[in-house]
């Protein structure tokens, strides 16, 4: 099984489903808010800080930083 | 309303996430016919607009786009206030529009379910199903409406597809009971929430939202009903609901996206593979390190040489307007208060607004092209890397860019950051920008006193001082970023997330809108005050003005060129050289009289009561004089420099330029020159860091609803500027061999 790691150590063009997104309530929430939650598929387009994410209908950009993370879970197929 | 017409003004909420195309379908709905303006006591925009349907007309409220109605701030709040009917500067919609990007649908459907449980007839715009078609995404549009229990209308905004089924269905909506969306919360949180209601607080929805809210925003926003009993049951509330297993508030987003995957379920299909689309082959190459980067400098560069090449032409033509107006004047108004007040104050003030608006017009349209074209939201990714190294984000970027054309609309658009300490930040910063205002000083000083040399072939000093000017200004805003974020505005960056909508042409409709919407608004807001404080200057340099305080010698000079002028006029055309001999002394005189009542009037007072301390930066009482005027709008420097030193001591054969008069004067005690190239640069560099703009500190009053922080802003940027102009002096002299 594939491991947890972080989102930022995704290569350019992985795909990885989201475990978990750590941080403050709410920033977590605001991150939900714009689809980055538990369970997601998304695709590393551009890879360093700050990242660039495919998600099912957008794209994101996000920078991590001490309070705010995103695990994934890499190696998802599609 | 005619009276004619039978059918009551229909209201319209219009929300939507953002990048859902909810601009285009607003100007697509009501054109021109819009109102705009502020709700009271935060910075949201209130846009109303007009449109009309058969004999049914609407208006329509747009609302900012936002991704959910969870308030934090005020500004968040407004939405929710219109939506509920409890903001008093707009009615209280009779039915909510609101617009889905059909490409996303998920995501916008958590803001769906939001307004839903408001409990409003809403109608729902599907937007953009050529995008989803082509993103291999089909959506069931009838399953859709059933399942929300609304009408969902496909419309194509960019090309005003849908729109007369769209206000048919506003329009049907209206009276109609909207159906209550079962709670997409768990039967415990529900539960809790009636309790609430039942103690008092309304409406249902912001119940809710004070269980969900942690963040300490809503209680502290008094809400009517909130006493403290209720907020302890909150506190006990949340705890139940912990050890029931309903985690506050990441229940919501659960709960929400839940009740999503129930609603698209067999409605939203998507193809397995996602196809590389346009938008991300684009954003391989301009969202790269160094190629994007690359791309980004050269947008940046045609984009301000743009707005310098319309910047030239554009005065030319104002101080040609002024010379003909002022001309006009004096050959109806005879010299005195009146003419004095026209010439340097009303016409004046008007072309010291004007001057600025093509610059600000061109600045503007790259703005709103690159913002709709979506690469605004690339370069704010670039830009991030070297905004989080002094604490900020890539989201300042946008209003430090719109800065440099006027902090004004910089400050304005620092609305676009949503976390508040970013927010203040850069809006103390965005002063520090080099704008236009300060383009004639630098343009003046270096003409004249820069001299011409050229490194390398190519590099020439006056073009390097220029540059040197705008780094001066970036890496002031640098130091002060890193120190507020560590001082005074301390606390932990937020997270940087950010929507990267897909690429597209920029819609002409809209560009044209955003350019003069934006225009406009700085014609109303900084227009008014630079043209009342040119007023306000030209008397404090006008009164008292005492004749017995002008050396006679000029009077009487004075009287005799005009009779000898008046005889000679009436000799005929053989006298012609030695008329215009006498008119060019006779202007001579009347300058060095000018000067005189200068120095005594209110201003030159100032002036030399000041000159202690700008002497150690190479100052005269006339420089210091120059400063005080231009305290309220920095660019009337120039033309207080050109009153004060006006057509200067010595007796001249021909007019002389401003840049001639600055070089010939001297120092009244030793007949020293004044203007060196420590002086000029002082001078530059104290116009470069300084705060000298009322309109911009009126603005940020406006937007951080205190006086505070323009107060802390006009007072580091002044101590900023006047240890940056001594330096400068004092650094520079050392170089100058006496």
């Amino acid at each position: 099984m594939s491991d947890v790691i972080p989102l930022h150590m995704l290569a350019r063009g992985e795909v990885a489903a989201i475990d978990q997104v750590v941080g403050g309530a709410h920033d977590i929430q605001r991150l939900e808010e714009l689809g980055l939650r538990r369970g997601v598929e998304i695709e590393m387009l551009q890879p360093g800080s700050p990242c660039i994410v495919a998600l099912a209908g957008h794209r994101l950009c996000f920078r991590q930083n001490d309070a705010v993370g995103i695990l994934v879970r890499a190696g998802v197929a599609r | 309303m005619p009276a004619a017409n039978p059918a009551p003004d229909i209201t319209v909420a219009l929300i939507g996430n953002p990048n859902t195309g909810k601009s285009t379908l607003f100007s697509a709905l009501c054109g021109v016919r819009q109102r705009v303006g502020n709700f009271p006591g935060v910075t949201v925009e209130k846009k109303v607009g007009q449109t009309r349907f058969h004999d049914q007309s609407f208006s329509i409220v747009d609302l900012p786009g936002s991704y959910s109605l969870a308030p934090r701030s005020p500004d968040e709040m407004v939405a929710v206030d219109v939506l509920l009917g409890r903001q008093d500067a707009v009615d209280t919609p009779d039915v909510v529009l609101c617009i889905v990007d059909a490409s996303n649908l998920e995501r916008n459907l958590y803001l769906v379910s939001q307004v839903l449980e408001l409990g409003r007839p809403t109608v729902l715009a599907l937007n953009m199903l050529d995008v989803a078609e082509e993103k291999g995404v089909t959506i069931d549009a009838e399953v859709l409406a059933e399942r929300l229990g609304i009408r969902v209308v496909q419309v194509q905004a960019n090309k005003r597809i849908g729109l007369a089924e769209l206000k048919a269905a506003l329009a049907e909506a209206v009276g109609g009971k909207a159906k209550p969306l079962p709670s997409p919360f768990p039967e415990p949180f529900q539960e809790e929430v009636g309790l609430l209601v039942e103690r008092g607080v309304r409406p249902r929805y912001m119940a809710e939202r004070l269980l969900l809210d942690t963040s300490g925003y809503l209680d502290s926003a008094k809400l009517p009903g909130v006493t403290d009993e209720i907020r302890t049951f909150l506190v006990e509330a949340r705890e139940r609901l912990s050890t029931a297993g309903v985690p506050i508030p990441a229940v919501e987003a659960m709960s929400r996206y839940g009740w999503v995957s129930t609603v698209t379920d067999g409605v939203c299909r998507r193809a397995a593979d996602r196809p590389a689309s346009l938008t991300d082959r684009i954003d391989r190459v301009l969202t790269n390190r160094w190629l994007g980067s690359l791309f980004f400098a050269l947008v940046m560069i045609v984009m301000f040489q743009s707005v310098f090449y319309v910047a030239e032409p554009a005065s030319a033509m104002i101080d040609m307007m002024n010379e003909f107006l002022s001309n006009l004047v004096m050959q109806w108004l005879g010299p005195g208060a009146l003419r004095s007040l026209l010439i340097n104050g009303v016409i004046a003030g008007v072309g010291g607004v004007l001057v600025f608006l093509p610059q600000i017009f061109v600045l503007f349209l790259f703005i709103a092209i690159l913002e709709d074209c979506g690469y605004m939201a690339r370069a704010a990714y670039l830009m991030d890397r070297l905004m989080s190294r002094v604490g900020l984000s890539g989201k300042s970027f946008i209003p430090l860019l719109s800065s440099f054309a006027c902090a004004i609309p910089g400050i304005m658009a620092a609305r676009v950051i949503e976390h508040p300490r970013d927010r203040l930040v850069t809006i103390l910063i965005a002063p520090l920008m080099s704008c236009s205002a300060r383009l004639p000083v630098y343009t003046l000083l270096i003409g004249a006193f820069i001299p011409d040399r050229r490194y390398l072939g190519i590099l020439g000093l006056k073009g390097l001082t220029m540059f040197a000017m705008y780094a001066i200004g970036i890496i002031a805003a640098t130091l002060v970023a890193l120190v507020l974020r560590r001082t005074i505005v301390k606390g932990s960056a937020p997270p940087f997330v950010m929507e990267l909508p897909s690429y597209k042409l920029p819609g002409l409709d809209i560009v044209t809108y955003r350019m003069f919407d934006r225009g406009w608004s700085f014609v109303r807001r900084a227009g008014t005050l630079i043209f009342a404080v040119t007023i306000v200057v030209w008397a404090a340099g006008y009164y008292p003005r005492n004749p017995a305080n002008i050396d006679p010698a000029l009077m009487q000079a004075e009287a005799r060129l005009q009779r000898e002028i008046t005889e000679l006029a009436a000799t005929g055309p053989s006298a012609a050289d030695e008329l215009d001999h006498r008119e060019r002394e006779l202007a001579q005189v009347q300058g060095r009289i000018s000067g005189q009542y200068l120095r005594h009037s209110a201003l030159g007072q100032m002036g030399q009561f000041i000159e202690p301390a700008v002497k150690p930066l190479g100052w005269d009482w006339r420089i210091g004089c120059a400063a005080i005027a231009s305290l309220p709008a920095r660019e009337v420097v120039i033309a207080t420099l050109g009153v004060i030193y006006n057509l200067g001591e010595e007796e001249s054969e021909s007019a002389e330029t401003l840049s001639q008069t600055l070089k010939k004067a001297t120092w009244e005690e030793t007949g020293q020159p004044v203007f060196n190239t420590p002086v000029a640069l002082s001078i530059m560099v104290f116009f470069a860091l300084c705060a000298q703009c009322a309109s911009t500190l009126a603005v940020m009053r406006r937007e951080t609803n205190s006086w505070k922080w323009p107060a802390f802003t006009f007072v580091y940027m002044t101590v900023l500027a006047y240890v940056g102009a001594m330096a400068t002096y004092q650094i520079g002299m050392q170089f100058v061999t006496s």
